[in-house]
């Protein structure tokens, strides 16, 4: 029955599959490393992306137009980062707590305005997903082609963004503010550059960023939204980033390894191998853990990340 | 001319925040979050005024309907109680709903296999059940913090998303399963293993008063105890509690450990005093709804089972107000999360004053 797994086909798709699945948590975490680069704890990913989940769906299905979808997804991450920065940057208040609120928020607003957008018999109807889109050319490489580039455009997007998060925090001048505001606020301060500002912009485009990947988990791939549908996945890009160094090419790295397990898990189920499906989808979480069991030295995050910065 | 350009307010945080200011920062949160959510109800075409009225029918307009919200507040109490020893230290176990599985599941493993035996035998093998399974899984977060340095706020979620499988997959076709059965669930369990109502003609059972002395032990626990003393010092400063010489990881495990006992008897209550049987759909939830009570109650017992009751009245009210008004249920959960931003801005903002000062 093994056999089944490895033959080429079976390969090529799991490998397809891998690549398609990592771009939530891709998108996810590049957004929460900038925020950490600039020393805010974002734990408030997962209720982003359910509502980034949520308001993508339920405008593409009454606009008809995915990327108005893939809009209002953004907007609403970025909104809801918004108020968080408010909470944590100005406030101060505990940033664990605040994002756990969030999250709360996230998962009861969707449910809730779910119910009263589709009342009646309780179904959602579903909508046209994103179509793959291949890439002229490149898309006819055996092997590589069906794997790289036969993907969804968000998926074009997410793996783009790694070496422009990498450009903008070690090669420009704006990046090296961000960094600064996470490992020396004060010598920011001391330079005449406002620390807050620097921390709400990061924030911000944590959570659109978050959106876009709630996004592409509802329009570009369910064609549906269904309530809790992240299903831990913010959290396992807040783990992808610890796991990652907090630098983008090892995020990558880790974002794919996550991704793996889990369409692993899909092509044993196609296959029908007689592991009880539940085994399968715990994997992730129990990677995680086994994830930041190994990479138990935090030399590498952001000296101040999580300590709000208040000027003396 | 006045000398306006020369002056401008600005926020201070204030070095001696007032406790009266907190209650009116409470009310302030409340008052907001009844706004929104009137804002809801309207946006979901109803008239606030007949969803609030049905809101407060449903959970406390008939002796029935007050005995049902207690029943809906005897769990939370519980996983107040268990966020509030463990932020009390400043550990932040998420992990109260996982523990709620591990306790309602570790309590049914055991008493499952007593059918038959009188009650005083069952019950309380029942509630210490629900106390080790609780514990355990809250110690398994205390050896990832304390032996491999894991953050428990990362372990505790991710101990959730995994026991919800492991429950599933006892349950589905597995040795837990109902025979013929097609629901994830149990068969009902013993009679005789059923914790004992406390009235006829209300569901309020035995759990609801375990609750209450819980409460005021728990109490005791944080204000009488030398464990009590170093909880509160861990709050305010646990390396400064290390130099005293006190064994910290010793302590964050202990206090896991206690936080993961009170969660796995909100399973337990659940199992054994509402459904009668182990169900993922009977124990969801909780955990998180448990945390928001903790804050809102300002981390001290007697709050917590306030601020139960009034999440206990919300979760019951609701039902009503869905039949009545058709607003969707849901939005209960979104209320929560609300009032607890708005409570906590609140909160945050009495540390600040506005002052005018001289320009620079």
């Amino acid at each position: 029955m093994l056999d089944a797994l490895f033959q080429a086909a079976v390969l090529t798709s799991v490998a397809a599959a891998t690549i398609r699945i990592s771009t939530p948590l891709l998108l996810a975490s590049l957004g929460e490393l900038v925020a950490e680069r600039s020393g805010v704890y974002n734990m408030g990913l997962e209720g982003m992306m359910l509502m980034g989940a949520f308001t993508s769906y339920l405008a593409a299905y009454e606009s008809g137009s995915l990327w108005l979808g893939v809009l209002a997804a953004g907007l609403t991450g970025a909104l809801m980062a918004l108020v968080f920065a408010v909470l944590v940057i100005t406030l101060k208040i505990e940033q664990i707590v605040t994002g756990l609120a969030v999250n709360l928020l996230g998962a009861g607003l969707s449910t809730y305005w779910l119910r009263s957008a589709f009342a009646g018999d309780g179904k959602t109807p579903t909508i046209p997903f994103f179509a793959d889109v291949p890439v002229p050319g490149l898309s006819n490489i055996p092997v590589l082609g069906p794997i790289l580039f036969d993907q969804r455009m968000l998926t074009y997007i997410a793996f783009l963004m790694v070496p422009a998060v990498w450009l903008f925090l070690f090669r420009t001048r704006y990046g090296l503010i961000v960094r600064c505001a996470g490992d020396n606020p004060k010598a920011l301060d001391v330079k005449g550059v406002r620390v807050a500002p620097v921390q709400y912009a990061a924030v911000v485009f944590g959570g659109l960023m978050a959106g876009l990947a709630g996004a592409f988990l509802s329009v570009g791939q369910a064609a549906r939204f269904v309530p809790d549908m992240t299903n831990g996945r913010g959290w396992l890009a807040i783990i992808i980033v610890i796991a990652g160094l907090w630098r983008p090419y090892p995020i990558l790295v880790a974002a794919l390894v996550f991704s793996f397990l889990d369409a692993l898990q899909l092509q044993i189920q196609g296959v029908g191998i007689a592991i009880p499906y539940q085994f399968m989808l715990m994997m992730p979480y129990v990677a995680a853990i086994v994830a930041l069991m190994i990479r138990r030295s935090r030399a590498s995050a952001p000296a101040r990340l999580g300590v709000p910065y208040t000027r003396e | 001319m006045t000398d306006f350009n020369l002056v401008e307010w600005r926020f201070e945080r204030r070095l001696d925040p007032r406790p009266a200011a907190r209650i009116v920062a409470l009310a302030v949160a409340a008052a907001a979050a009844a706004l929104v959510c009137s804002l809801l109800f309207i946006a979901a075409g109803a008239s606030p005024r007949a969803a609030f009225a049905a809101l407060l029918q449903g959970s406390f307009g008939s002796l029935r309907a007050a005995g049902e919200t207690l029943v809906k507040a005897t769990p939370l109490i519980f996983t107040g109680l268990a966020a509030c020893v463990a932020f009390r230290a400043r550990i932040w176990n998420i992990g109260a709903e996982g523990q709620v599985f591990a306790g309602a599941m570790f309590a049914y493993w055991l008493q499952h296999n007593l059918t038959g035996f009188p009650p005083f035998v069952q019950i309380p093998v029942v509630i210490a059940g629900g106390i080790v399974g609780g514990a355990l899984y809250a110690g398994l977060a205390g050896v990832l913090k304390t032996r491999f340095s894991v953050d428990e706020v990362i372990s505790t979620v991710m101990l959730n998303y995994i026991i919800v499988y492991v429950l599933s997959l006892l349950l589905l076709r597995g040795p837990w399963s109902e025979a013929g059965g097609f629901f994830e669930q149990t068969p009902k369990v013993d009679p005789d293993s059923a914790l004992p109502l406390l009235f006829s003609g209300s569901r309020l059972h035995f759990g609801f008063l375990l609750a209450i002395v819980t409460a005021g032990l728990v109490q005791m626990l944080l204000t009488r105890t030398p464990l009590g003393y170093e909880i509160k010092a861990a709050g305010s400063n646990i390396r400064a509690l290390e130099v005293q010489g006190t064994n910290t990881r010793r302590l964050i495990l202990v206090v896991l450990l206690v936080s993961g006992a009170l969660a796995g008897l909100a399973g337990i209550t659940e199992v054994y005093g509402v459904h009668y049987r182990l169900k993922a759909g009977a124990i969801t939830g909780y955990g998180y709804s448990g945390i928001i009570v903790a804050i809102l109650g300002q981390l001290h017992p007697v709050g917590v089972v306030v601020a139960s009751v009034l999440f206990g009245a919300l979760l019951n009210g609701a039902t009503l107000m869905q039949i009545k008004t058709s607003v969707p249920s849901a939005l209960i959960y979104a209320i929560q999360a609300i009032l607890l931003l708005f409570f906590l801005a609140g909160w945050a903002a009495c540390n600040f004053r506005l002052r005018r000062v001289a320009r620079a």
